[in-house]
C-alpha cells in the first residue's frame, strides 16, 4: 500500500475523465471551426516516492490525507499550445466548465520566474462520482493543470535536464544563457501569435 | 581614444601629439601618407587626423585608400589649403570633419572632446523610458518581465523613444531603421515591426503604447 492508500485507482479514473473532458472541450472548438485548442495533452498522477519526498520537504505528515489534501498536484495535466492566445482560449473554457472550480491562478507567463520560466498553473477542485479522502460521494479531487506553449514547453525541458545535472561547471553562466533563450522564445512565440493575427485580418 | 595623427611637419606632429597624449589619447604619428595607411591597416583607431599635403601619399589619397578597405573610422582632414572646393573634396573623399591651418590647439582638442562624448553616447546601450528598459546591447525588453528584441525591433524601438510622442511617418522610420541597401524594406515591414513591438510591450507588462494605423505616422506615449 503507497501514500495514496485505497485511493490511488480513483486518482487515475480522476485523471483519466478529466483528459477525456478536456478532449471533448477541444472537439467542440474543432466542430464549430475554430482552431484546435492544443498541440498535445498530456498526464500523470504523481509517482507516489515522489509525494512522500514532497511531503517530508513541506513539512507534512506523510498521510494519504496530505497528499491529497494539503498537496494539490497528485493528479497533473499539462496542455501544450500551439500559440499564447491559444491559452487564454483554454483559460476562459475552463472557468466556464461545471464540473470543476479554479481554486488557484499562477500566471508564470505575465511573470516570468527570475530563471526564465513561463507557463500558466491552474489548480481545479474536480467533482467526481467517486469517494474522496474525507469519504463524500461525489468525491472532490485536486488537479493541477500547467499550460504553456510549445516554446515554452521545449525551453521547461531543456531547463530540467539541467538542473538534475549537478556536474555542470558554471551553472550560473550556463542559467544566463537559458534565461536569455527563454527570452528569445518568448520574442518568437509573440511573433507568430502576431503573424496569426495579421493573417487572420484583425 | 586612440588617435592616428598624419602629419609631415615635424614640429606641428609634437606639439599635437603632446598636447592630445596630455589630454589622456594614445596617439600614433606617421610622418606621411603611405605610414598613415599601413599603420590603419594594422590597428583600430577611433579618430585619424590627417594633413592633406603630405610626401608619398597626399591625405586625401590615404583618406581614399583606408575607405576603400571598409574602415569606417572619423576622420579629420587638417590643412592649409583654404579654398571651399579643398574642402569639398576631403569631405566627399570620406572625411569626417575638416580644420584649416592655422588652427587653434584648443578648438581641436575641444572637437576631440565633442566626439568622445557622441561616442559614449552612443556606447550607451540601455535606454529607460516610463516603465520601460531596452537594453539595446543585449536586444532585450524588460518591464515586469523580460523579453528579446530582434535587431530591427530594437532600432525602431529606440528612435522611437529617442522621439517620444512626435509623429514619426513609416518612412521616417524606415531611413532611420532599416539599412540602405535593405531596397526591399517597405511600410509593410515597418508595420510589422510595429506590431511585434507592441505585443511585447503588452507581454512584459508595460503601459508604454505605440499608437498609429496601419501606414502611419506611429507615436510612442510613456
Amino acid at each position: 500500500m503507497n501514500i495514496y492508500g485505497d485511493y490511488e485507482n480513483s486518482l487515475h479514473r480522476v485523471m483519466d475523465d478529466l483528459l477525456q473532458k478536456i478532449q471533448n472541450l477541444n472537439q467542440d472548438e474543432v466542430t464549430h471551426h475554430h482552431p484546435k485548442l492544443y498541440e498535445h495533452l498530456i498526464s500523470r498522477v504523481k509517482d507516489p516516492d515522489s509525494m512522500v519526498e514532497k511531503c517530508q520537504r513541506k513539512g507534512y505528515p506523510v498521510t494519504t490525507q496530505a497528499a491529497l489534501r494539503q498537496c494539490k498536484d497528485a493528479i497533473g495535466l499539462r496542455i501544450v499550445c500551439n500559440f499564447i492566445d491559444d491559452i487564454d482560449r483554454c483559460l476562459t473554457l475552463l472557468r466556464h466548465v461545471d464540473w470543476c472550480t479554479i481554486v488557484k491562478e499562477k500566471d508564470y507567463i505575465t511573470n516570468a520566474k527570475p530563471n526564465g520560466y513561463r507557463s500558466y498553473h491552474l489548480i481545479l477542485d474536480v467533482t467526481t462520482p467517486y469517494q474522496d479522502v474525507d469519504g463524500a460521494v461525489p468525491g472532490h479531487y485536486y488537479a493541477e493543470i500547467q499550460l504553456r506553449t510549445i516554446a515554452m514547453d521545449s525551453w521547461a525541458s531543456l531547463e530540467h535536464e539541467m538542473k538534475y545535472k549537478h556536474h555542470i561547471n558554471n551553472p550560473e553562466r550556463i542559467g544566463k544563457e537559458l534565461k536569455r533563450c527563454a527570452d528569445q522564445l518568448a520574442s518568437c512565440d509573440v511573433q507568430m501569435q502576431t503573424i496569426r493575427q495579421l493573417i487572420n485580418g484583425d | 581614444m586612440h588617435i592616428l595623427l598624419a602629419e609631415d611637419e615635424a614640429q606641428l606632429s609634437r606639439v599635437l601629439k603632446l598636447a592630445m597624449e596630455k589630454s589622456g589619447y594614445t596617439v600614433d604619428a606617421a610622418a606621411d601618407g603611405q605610414q598613415a595607411v599601413d599603420l590603419a591597416k594594422k590597428n583600430a583607431y577611433d579618430v585619424m587626423i590627417f594633413d592633406i599635403m603630405m610626401p608619398k601619399k597626399t591625405g586625401l589619397e590615404a583618406l581614399r585608400e583606408i575607405r576603400a578597405t571598409g574602415d569606417r573610422t572619423y576622420v579629420m582632414m587638417l590643412t592649409a589649403m583654404t579654398e571651399v572646393d579643398d574642402k569639398v573634396t576631403g569631405l566627399d573623399a570620406g572625411a569626417d570633419d575638416y580644420m584649416t591651418k592655422p588652427f587653434s590647439l584648443k578648438e581641436l582638442l575641444a572637437r576631440l572632446r565633442s566626439l568622445e562624448r557622441r561616442n559614449e553616447e552612443l556606447d550607451d546601450d540601455v535606454l529607460s523610458f516610463g516603465d520601460l528598459t531596452v537594453d539595446t546591447n543585449e536586444q532585450t525588453l524588460e518591464s515586469n518581465n523580460s523579453i528579446s528584441l530582434t535587431s530591427k525591433e530594437s532600432r525602431l524601438l529606440q528612435y522611437l523613444i529617442l522621439n517620444a510622442n512626435k509623429q514619426l511617418s513609416s518612412d521616417d522610420l524606415l531611413n532611420h531603421t532599416w539599412d540602405d541597401d535593405d531596397e526591399s524594406a517597405d511600410a509593410e515591414d515597418v508595420w510589422f515591426t510595429i506590431s511585434y513591438l507592441r505585443r511585447k510591450l503588452s507581454s512584459v507588462g508595460s503601459t508604454v503604447t505605440i499608437s498609429g494605423e496601419k501606414d502611419g505616422p506611429f507615436t510612442i506615449t510613456a
